[in-house]
Order: C-alpha cells, then structure tokens, then sequence
C-alpha cells in the first residue's frame, strides 16, 4: 500500500500533467503509423514502441532501420538524440535522493522532455521522497500508458487518418505551453531564443547534432544573461 | 542472423541507447557530483532545449527558413491563448483551428 504522502505527490503531479500530456496523444498516433508505414508487423512495431518509448528517438532511427546503415550508426544516432536526457538527468538527480536503485532505473527508463519540464522545480525542492516519487511516476506512467495505447490505435488506424490534419502540431502546441512559464525570466527567455535560433541555422547538421549545439548555446547564452544581469544590479 | 532478429536488436540498442543517457544521474544520484556552477548552467537545459525541438518545426518548410507560414500563425494563437487564458485546452484549440483554417483558406 503507497504511503498518503506517495499518493498526495502523485495526485498533484498527475493532475499538473494531465492537461499537457494531450500533446503525447497525435505524437503517438503518429509514431504508431510511422511504424507500420515503414513495414514493421504491429508485432514488431510495438515491440519498438515498449522497448524503446520515446518519440524523438524512434521517429529519428526508424529512417535508418533496413535502410543498409550499419547497426552502430543507428545507435549513435540514437544517442545522438537523446544526449539531452544526460543533462535532464544530471538537473533532476537531486531529486531522487532517498529512493533505492531499482525505483531509480525505472524512474530512469520513463524521464520523457514533458514530465521532465513539468515537474523539476518541485523535485528539487520537496523533502519527503515519497512524495517526490509519487510526484514523478504518476505523470511518467500516465506518459507511458497514452504513448503504448495510442501507438497502438495509431498502428491499426494507419492509413484512415488523413495527414492534411496534421494531428503532430498538437505536440508542438504542447511544447510551447511547456516553454512559456520558463521563459517569463529574463535569462531564461535568452537561453530559448539562442536555443531555438540555433537550432534552425544548424538544421542541417547530419544526425540532427544541431539540436545538440542549439542546446548547449542556448545553456550558455542563459547562463551568460544572468551573469551581466547580476553585474548590472551591482554596478 | 534473419532480418527479423537484426530488427530486435537494433530496438535493444536503441532502448539501451535511450534508457542509459536518461538514467545516468538519476541512478549515479549522490556518488557523482556535477560542478555547482555547470548545475547552475543546467537549470537553462529544458528552456533551451524545448525551444531548439520547437522552433524548426514551425519555422522550417521542407529544409528552407520560411517563417510566413500557417503553424507561425497556430503558435502564435496558441501563445496568445495560454498567455490570456487559464483553459489549459485552449491552447491547443486555437492552435489547430488557426493552422487548419488558414490552410483551408489558402488552399496549402
């Protein structure tokens, strides 16, 4: 039986998430239909789905996957695209301290850009590490659970669904949502609009490491911000 | 190996490649520490990356910079809707009926 404080985290993360996580629902249907749209048995597709479970990661492999390129470049380009997450995972860590290793994996393998956005400022700082847990799984395996089910529909659906609906600006609107509380601070609407201008110059970057590059300028160009601006109050 | 065990392993590789990146702090926790400065630098990562996923998206068309186009003016109405509006949904309704809209109208 959870402890109530591992249920009162998980309610209010689930419900600080819920409004958000419609962005996963096209995204999935879009992978779902990327799958089978690439020859992959729904067998297989949610074989990727289940293993894998991030969007980012998949839609930029599933390309290269029996295409002839090699098997290890595949995987660079995988970690490639999720090279990010060791930032998001080195921002969050603090907040799992007194949770056991196995609950650390597992919470690990779930980390996805949205719950990490949404819930890193309270993980860092609430106390109690039930409450932090529950906090963090709830969204995570709410994540989880839309990014399989709607995969799924998406896979049998393939091809009923006209693409002139364009149903993936539906996660691109949710990003948005995500970056605008950040971005009401000064540095940190610096580091966005490097990160996002970056980002579209080096767009043709192989591998997609411009995304990369933008990530890391748009840290730096934030981090800049606040030191002039910390100077300026001084002076 | 048949074509159908190399497609698994690819998958494992790329989960292996997924799920490391992802847990490495999170299960390194206290044993490793990042420099105070570079956690500092950190809190700038989900602002900078969010914008470097989002901004090709609505203002790259197939390879070329072109930011006249209709999902400029769905973000912007999905902006104006968060900004103005506490409807977490509406967002997302402005956005898709402004996109669809002015490419119905302009026949893209």
């Amino acid at each position: 039986m959870p402890s109530s404080s591992f249920r009162a985290g998980a309610r209010e993360g689930f419900l600080g998430f819920l409004p958000l996580s419609v962005g996963l629902i096209p995204w999935a249907l879009v992978m779902g239909m990327a799958m089978t749209s690439a020859g992959f048995t729904p067998v297989q597709a949610m074989g990727m789905n289940l293993i894998v479970f991030a969007g980012t990661a998949q839609l930029g492999t599933l390309p290269l996957i029996g295409s002839g390129v090699p098997l290890w470049l595949i995987v660079v380009t995988a970690l490639a695209l999720n090279l990010r997450f060791v930032i998001f995972s080195a921002a969050i860590a603090r907040g799992f301290r007194g949770v056991g290793a196995p609950l650390r994996w597992f919470s690990g393998h779930l980390l996805t850009d949205g719950v990490f956005a949404n819930c890193l400022e309270k993980m860092l700082k609430v106390d109690d590490p039930r409450w932090r847990l529950g906090y963090f799984l709830a969204p995570s395996l709410w994540s989880w659970f839309l990014w399989q089910a709607f995969a799924l529909i998406g896979i049998f659906a393939a091809g009923s669904i006209p693409k002139h609906w364009s149903l993936e600006f539906m996660a691109t609107i949710a990003l948005l949502v995500l970056l605008i509380p950040l971005a009401k601070q000064r540095p940190m609407l610096v580091a966005a609009v490097t990160g996002g201008a970056t980002a579209v110059a080096l767009r043709g970057m192989p591998l997609r490491l411009g995304l990369i590059v933008a990530i890391v300028a748009g840290i730096c160009a934030g981090f800049a911000a606040e030191h002039w601006s910390k100077r300026g109050d001084e002076a | 190996m048949s074509a159908d065990a190399s497609l698994w392993l690819s998958f494992v590789l790329i989960g292996l490649a997924t799920t490391l990146p992802r847990a490495s702090f999170i299960v390194l926790g206290g044993r490793v520490r990042l420099p105070s400065v570079v956690q500092r630098a950190l809190r700038y990562a989900p602002a900078a990356a969010l914008a470097a996923i989002v901004t090709p998206d609505v203002l790259v068309v197939s390879g070329d910079f072109a930011p006249l186009n209709p999902k400029l003016a769905g973000v912007i109405a999905a902006v104006a809707a968060a900004l103005l509006w506490r409807n977490p949904w509406l967002p997302f309704i402005a956005g898709m009926a402004v996109l669809l809209g002015l490419r119905a109208l302009t026949g893209g």
